[in-house]
């Protein structure tokens, strides 16, 4: 087996050394393509679910979020858990927020939205709604009969045609809010938030005590707890010790949560994800196989005669596979080289939808694993296979025909 | 050392059915430079591919050294084609993309061999054959002598027991012919290495000791030539 080993590698050396160079290259930059087109469109597509859970991280959830048990509307005793919650080394911060069902009405137009009640002062430390404020201010711990609304519901802002809206509210503008327990309140319009995102921008804010009022709660309810932690990549870690510490409701890390939501949101991207890796693996493969059956087809002469002169079918058979393990390996090389030159220009120049939002790709170093692993593993079995049947002919029929 | 009993190959079945050898008895001892002549389709070629291992015979019996080769399994007719039998086609049938060194000592590797050792053994052979200096070339820049004189260093090098040529001059003029048939010559002379060659052309006969003729896949002669 080691002198097969040696033998195939030296027949391979010899004939790569002295094969045509146009030819190498030319499968070169094929098996190129075809990597890059394993690689890239999962990646723009990382960039995207990156994008998404992003905005999971900087409005609804934060780093980690803690959610009623079972069929409970609150969490019980909210200021209790917020208590334990930021005792919890690591934690940075953390805040309560009461989501309620209800209905503007602004000159005639009624919109359904889900309103945010929030501890205004908090916020700056949680999330990012007091950063995009577009036109008016953010809410101030004294705003009891203040609203701040999404661009898409205030008629404002990029999508207002898609949704229904008020028709061009502005700061300043009166609103008549109608909650899901029937209670009416007109608030003023204190600013329009947009973040080009649904769920910030069909959404409204008021402050957390107002909702409380209205609801006849007795400051201990909340629909979240929402925590930010020190260092990116320490959620699950804080997530266990909050369970640790004894809060006995649901708890998910932001990755927990864009699991579930990818799943719903993003499973036709999944699905064209998946397929087009399959599709270009099978194109892939079949043309790993081509190059490869033609180049054995052309030696089948050269294959006879080895055998002829003693050289064990299997040495030949290794040498396709070192051959063809070696033009894949280049081609891999070169598609990495164009990958990377590619993701860095998508990087700098990203792709922009919807007029505001920037998708830049992300490199996933597990996927590019998986895709070389791929693609080698393919090139020894298209190599080998084509190589092992000629070798298999009589040497009268590989040499001379018949 | 060879010794061949009412050896039969026939090619096709039915009316399509050609008797390229019809039943063939011959002995042939250590140290013997052969020719094989007789016209063209008198199943020379295929005569010797049996006898190099190459092919199978349809009957008879083919024995070397005692040992009954037509049966053996195609693994150890390999291994005996590498060890033991030497073989010279007529086009050369060198690798292209390997130099004239590369060509000789793959099969030295195979072998198992050390690199040095097996690279050592293949410059030895081509010095044997007057190829000294052009061990790195490959067969596109060396004439059709040179490329044959390569080819039988390849069979040489591994000291085969038997040595078998099939018309390895055809494709060369006069010159290149002769600087070739005196590499064998010399190969059975100094170094008593047998050699079955098959040729037609009759002023070969000069440099063999025994001519052995078939016509219609059957011999018709076997005669031994007193040295010059
Ligand atoms: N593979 C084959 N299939 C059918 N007939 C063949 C084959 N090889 C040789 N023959 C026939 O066998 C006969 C002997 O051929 P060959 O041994 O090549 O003769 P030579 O080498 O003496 O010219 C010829 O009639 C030839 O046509
Ligand atoms: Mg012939």
């Amino acid at each position: 087996m080691i002198n097969d080993i040696r033998v195939g590698a030296l027949i391979a050396y010899c004939s790569i050394k002295r094969g045509n160079k146009k030819t190498l290259m030319f499968i070169v930059f094929v098996l190129s393509l075809i990597f890059m087109n394993l690689v890239f469109l999962p990646s723009m597509i990382g960039g995207l679910l990156g994008m998404f859970t992003g905005f999971m991280q900087d409005y609804p959830y934060g780093d980690i979020v803690i959610e009623p048990t079972g069929d409970n509307t609150y969490i019980n005793n909210a200021d209790n858990v917020l208590k334990k919650v930021r005792a919890v080394e690591g934690v940075r911060a953390a805040t309560k927020r009461l989501d309620v069902g209800a209905s503007i009405s602004h000159k005639q137009k009624v919109v359904g939205v889900t309103i945010t009640g929030i501890l205004p002062i908090e916020e700056y430390d949680i999330s990012r709604y007091p950063y995009i404020i577009s036109e008016g201010d953010f809410l101030s711990d004294l705003s009891r009969d203040e609203i701040i609304i999404g661009a898409m519901i205030a008629g404002t802002g990029f999508g207002s045609e898609i949704y229904d809206n008020l028709g061009e509210v502005r700061p300043g503008a009166f609103v008549d809010v109608t909650y899901s327990n029937g209670v009416k309140r007109t608030y003023k319009v204190k600013g329009i938030m947009e973040g080009t995102f649904e769920v910030v921008d069909l959404n409204a804010l008021i402050h957390y005590k107002e909702i409380e009022d209205v609801y006849g709660l007795e400051g201990k309810e909340a629909t979240s707890v929402v925590v930010r932690v020190t260092d990116q990549g320490t959620e699950a870690k804080i997530r266990d010790k909050i369970r640790e510490v004894g809060v006995n409701e649901q708890i998910f890390t932001w990755a927990d949560k864009s699991e579930s939501l990818i799943r719903q949101a993003m499973q036709s991207m999944g699905a064209i994800d998946i397929m087009s890796k399959i599709v270009s693996l099978i194109v892939g493969a079949a043309l790993v196989l081509i190059i490869i059956y033609i180049n054995v087809l052309n030696r089948k002469k050269e294959i006879g005669i080895l055998k002829a002169v003693g050289i064990t079918p299997r040495s030949i058979v290794l040498s396709y596979a070192f051959l063809s393990t070696f033009y894949v390996s280049l081609g891999i090389f070169a598609g990495l080289i164009l990958y990377l030159t590619l993701m860095f220009y998508f990087q700098a120049n990203p792709v922009v939808f919807y007029e505001t939002i920037e998708i830049s790709p992300v490199i996933d170093p597990v996927l590019l694993i998986q895709s070389i692993v791929t693609m080698l593993t393919l090139s020894v079995i298209a190599g080998i296979l084509p190589a092992w049947s000629v070798s298999r002919e009589s040497i009268l029929k590989a040499i001379w025909g018949r | 050392m060879i010794i061949v009993k009412d050896l039969k190959r026939y090619y096709g079945t039915g009316k399509t059915e050609v008797k390229a050898l019809n039943g063939v008895s011959f002995e042939i001892k250590k140290g013997e430079f052969v020719a094989i002549m007789g016209a063209s389709g008198s199943g020379k070629t295929t005569l010797l591919r049996i006898l190099a291992l190459l092919d199978d015979a349809t009957g008879g019996m083919y024995t070397i050294r005692g040992l009954e080769v037509s049966s053996l399994p195609e693994a150890e007719r390999s291994y005996y084609r590498l060890t033991q039998v030497g073989y010279v086609f007529q086009d050369y049938a060198l690798i292209n993309e390997m130099s004239a060194a590369e060509n000789v000592y793959v099969l030295s590797m195979m072998e198992g061999r050390s690199k040095k050792e097996s690279y050592s053994t293949a410059l030895e052979a081509l010095d044997k054959v007057g190829l000294k200096g052009k061990h790195d070339r490959v067969p596109d820049e060396l004439s059709g002598g040179e490329k044959q004189r390569v080819a039988i260093a390849r069979a040489i090098a591994k000291k085969p027991d038997i040595m078998f040529a099939d018309e390895p001059c055809a494709n060369l003029d006069t010159n290149n012919s002769k600087q070739v048939l005196d590499v064998f010559k010399e190969l059975n002379e100094k170094y008593g290495q047998t050699i079955i060659m098959v040729t037609h052309e009759p002023w070969h006969v000069e440099y063999v000791n025994r001519v052995i003729t078939l016509e219609d896949g059957i011999m018709i002669s076997d005669e031994i030539r007193t040295k010059s």
